[in-house]
């Protein structure tokens, strides 16, 4: 099971963070009687709101009708399922109604939809809860109208640090100070990406064989690797270096497309790079993380004794890397807005209708007007027409 | 002056069904169809560039929606916004969006480029097209009819669009060259017919860049066609064969990430590239490059794919 469905909260001593807004909701629970308005939980994801209210239905012992979203399509629907509900036929017992992603709703549904989820929502016969990552649109203000809103924000760093090392004391895994900094960082106060990103990050590799190089930051690991005197020791290297495999492939891609080196080398080094690459690609498509531990094997291809690589954060050079920022951004510019107008693609435009354009431009044929800091790069792109 | 008045393959772009060359068949059918309009399928047409898909799926919108046609119409180019977030944000939304004016029949909504969706896109395609039926038609428009899933070629009537013939394409460069009193000598002309292998739309680009530096003579054609991007791919491959791939690469950067040109055309331009190389080793030059179109198609990185490409097409060379 992924780590994230694995470590859900199975009671309210689990759940983390939040804490002023989970007494409210509970205060909600055990006041509630009929006429009592609904809650709305509101905040950013994976910081569980859909967990609290399916504790809440448990601990309170009532049966969940929950609608996700996605099910809910018009008012003919939410009132086919909900209205016996609501309506005492309680062949459900004691039924309680979850709309979890309300505010999907909005983008998803047609007007009907909102609609008839607010009527419901203003004659609460039984409690009612719904979750939303926002609560800003139009939809949202009115439905905000009829609820009490519980708002829930991001956990903070401590907390996380807290949840992800209980985590990997229960999976006994290890992962270095830096690399648990950066998954706490990187989430944002989302708990469910963290878990996700750190599972990634622990299935994706074997465990260190040396802990000397435990702490090799990415610049420092790249020389080290092609400083090692043998393939043993290159491996242990690779392997140890453990930061985002993403990061990895680029950093020996760049490295290795500067440095100057036999055609040969360049050639066997960028197949090997590709074949990473691919399986990278492979794995966040099909999200098969436990295949990244195939890739620093692939990887270990790059190495070869006394070769003249070192590491590069860029893989371009600079003059080419500036008229990429400076050109680049305004040709861009230029080419989308015109391609709009020939109803073309701004590919299609830029080979086959933005060089002839340039050219009649040149001979006084044409004259567009530009803004003023796009005609500049037009003059110097018509000087370039050979 | 407005863009769209200055460029002629725009100022001479058909506004009427009926004025679309060399399709007879289909200018037919469409025509006939549009006649009951509420039942009008969703249309899929297929066709090489510039022989009037566009035009047609443009034509079809406008006789539709009359003057209302730009407000109940989506263009969108796929090659511009590949995946599943463009189908799921920009498409649906339209599609789902209610407020119709009585006047019309539907909204349309023109998908140009559509084999370059992604397969994830067009599968989310196929769900929305069948809801919003009663609200929305599709026109979607292809070079490659077999990059369109089959789930969503079942759903359409599909147009196959012929190429141009040069006889149709030296026609309408006389008709133009009239109307805007160009000078152009008759091998000038035939020069553009030859280049263009039915395509109307690049020969009219030739005929308004040649025009612009005077007559249009062969030489003059012959020198304007080094103009476009798809020299500089060839440059890309020369340089490569020459085992300079630091060079090929720089110059592939430049035309992607400066230009705009996309992977795929680019692995599209470089393919034509190989083809009239009719260097001795095709075959195997053409199968490294469908490798390396595989990879990307399957989620690598594109950069490091085309490079790798670049390095690999360096033992073609000796
Ligand atoms: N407060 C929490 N305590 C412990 N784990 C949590 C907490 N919040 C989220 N998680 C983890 O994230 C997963 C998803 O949580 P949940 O489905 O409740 O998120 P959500 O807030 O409803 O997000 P979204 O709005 O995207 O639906 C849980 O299975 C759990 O692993
Ligand atoms: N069948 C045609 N009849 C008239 N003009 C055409 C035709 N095909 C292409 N053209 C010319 O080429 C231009 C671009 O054609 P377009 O419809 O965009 O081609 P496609 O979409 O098939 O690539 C049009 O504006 C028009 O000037
Ligand atoms: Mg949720
Ligand atoms: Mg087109």
């Amino acid at each position: 099971m992924m780590w994230s469905e694995k470590y859900r909260p199975k009671n309210f001593l689990d759940l983390i963070g939040n804490e002023e807004s989970r007494k409210l909701f509970v205060e909600w629970f055990t006041n509630w009687k009929k006429g009592t308005r609904p809650i709305l939980l509101v905040g950013p994801p994976g910081i569980g709101k859909t967990t609290l209210a399916n504790l809440a239905a448990k601990q309170f012992g009532y049966d969940l009708i929950s609608l996700n979203a996605s099910d809910v399509r018009n008012k003919k629907n939410i009132h086919e399922i909900l209205s016996p509900v609501l309506g005492n036929q309680t062949v459900l017992g004691t039924p309680m109604i979850f709309i979890d992603e309300v505010d999907g709703v909005h983008g998803r549904a047609d007007y009907g939809g909102t609609e008839a989820i607010i009527k419901i929502l203003k004659e609460p016969t039984v409690p009612i809860v719904l979750a939303a990552n926002t609560d800003s649109s139009d939809k949202m203000k009115s439905i905000k109208k009829v609820v009490k809103t519980i708002e829930m924000k991001p956990l903070s760093p401590k907390l996380l640090r807290l949840c992800l090392n209980r985590i990997l004391q229960l999976e006994g895994v290890k992962i270095d100070s830096d690399s648990l900094a950066k998954l706490v960082t990187k989430s944002r106060g989302d708990i469910r990406s963290m878990i996700n990103f750190t599972q990634a990050r622990a299935t994706g590799f074997d465990p260190p064989t040396e802990k000397s190089f435990e702490s090799l930051d990415i610049e420092e690991g790249i020389n080290a690797f092609y400083k090692a005197n043998s393939t043993v020791e290159a491996r242990s290297i690779l392997y140890s270096l453990r930061i985002d495999p993403r990061e990895k492939i680029n950093a020996f891609y760049s490295s290795i497309i500067t440095s100057k080196i036999s055609a040969d080398d360049m050639q066997k080094f960028l197949q090997v790079i590709s074949e990473a690459d691919m399986l990278y690609g492979k794995i966040m498509k099909t999200q098969q993380w436990r295949l990244l531990r195939y890739l620093d094997a692939i990887l270990l291809g790059l190495y070869k004794k006394d070769i003249l690589i070192r590491y590069s954060k860029y893989n371009l050079s600079w003059p080419l890397l500036n008229r990429l920022r400076w050109d680049g951004t305004k040709i861009k510019s230029i080419i989308g807005s015109l391609a709009k107008t020939m109803h073309v693609s701004k590919s299609t435009f830029s080979t086959l209708y933005f060089p002839y354009l340039l050219y009649c431009i040149k001979n006084k044929k044409i004259d567009l007007e530009f803004d003023e800091s796009l005609e500049e790069i037009v003059q110097k792109e018509v000087a370039l027409i050979k | 002056m407005s863009p769209s008045s200055v460029m002629w393959v725009e100022k001479y772009r058909p506004q009427k069904i009926s004025e679309l060359i060399n399709q007879k068949e289909i200018v037919g059918s469409i025509n006939s169809m549009l006649k009951n309009q509420s039942e009008l399928p969703h249309l899929l047409f297929s066709g090489s560039a510039g022989v009037g898909k566009t035009s047609a799926a443009l034509c079809v919108s406008r006789e539709i929606l009359g003057k209302h046609w730009r407000d109940y119409t989506l263009e969108l180019n796929a090659s511009d916004e590949r995946g599943i977030n463009m189908v799921r944000e920009r498409v649906k939304k339209f599609s789902r969006f209610a407020g119709l004016d009585t006047e019309i029949p539907f909204k349309i909504i023109i998908l140009d480029e559509a084999d370059e969706m992604t397969a994830d896109a067009q599968t989310a395609l196929r769900r929305i097209t069948e809801d919003t039926a009663k609200i929305c038609r599709f026109i979607l428009i292809a070079n490659n009819l077999s990059k369109i899933i089959k789930p969503i070629q079942s759903r359409c009537v599909v147009f196959k669009f012929t190429k141009i013939s040069d006889k149709e394409i030296l026609s309408q460069l006389k008709s133009i060259g009239k109307k805007e009193k160009i000078k152009a000598d008759e091998k000038g002309l035939s020069a553009i017919c030859d280049y263009t292998d039915g395509d109307l739309r690049h020969a009219i680009n030739i005929l308004q860049a040649a025009a612009s530096s005077g007559n249009v003579t062969e030489s003059v054609v012959k020198s304007v066609v080094g103009l476009t991007k798809t020299n500089d791919v060839q440059d890309v491959l020369k340089l490569a064969l020459d085992g300079k791939i630091s060079d090929a690469r720089d110059k592939m950067i430049e035309l992607i990430k400066v230009y705009g040109m996309s992977e795929s055309d680019f692995l599209k331009y470089i393919n034509q590239a190989v083809f009239n190389s009719k260097a001795n080793n095709l075959e195997g030059m053409l199968e490294t490059i469908a490798k390396y179109d595989y990879r990307i198609l399957v989620g690598a990185n594109p950069e490091i794919q085309l490079s790798a490409l670049l390095a690999e097409l360096t033992k073609f060379g000796k």
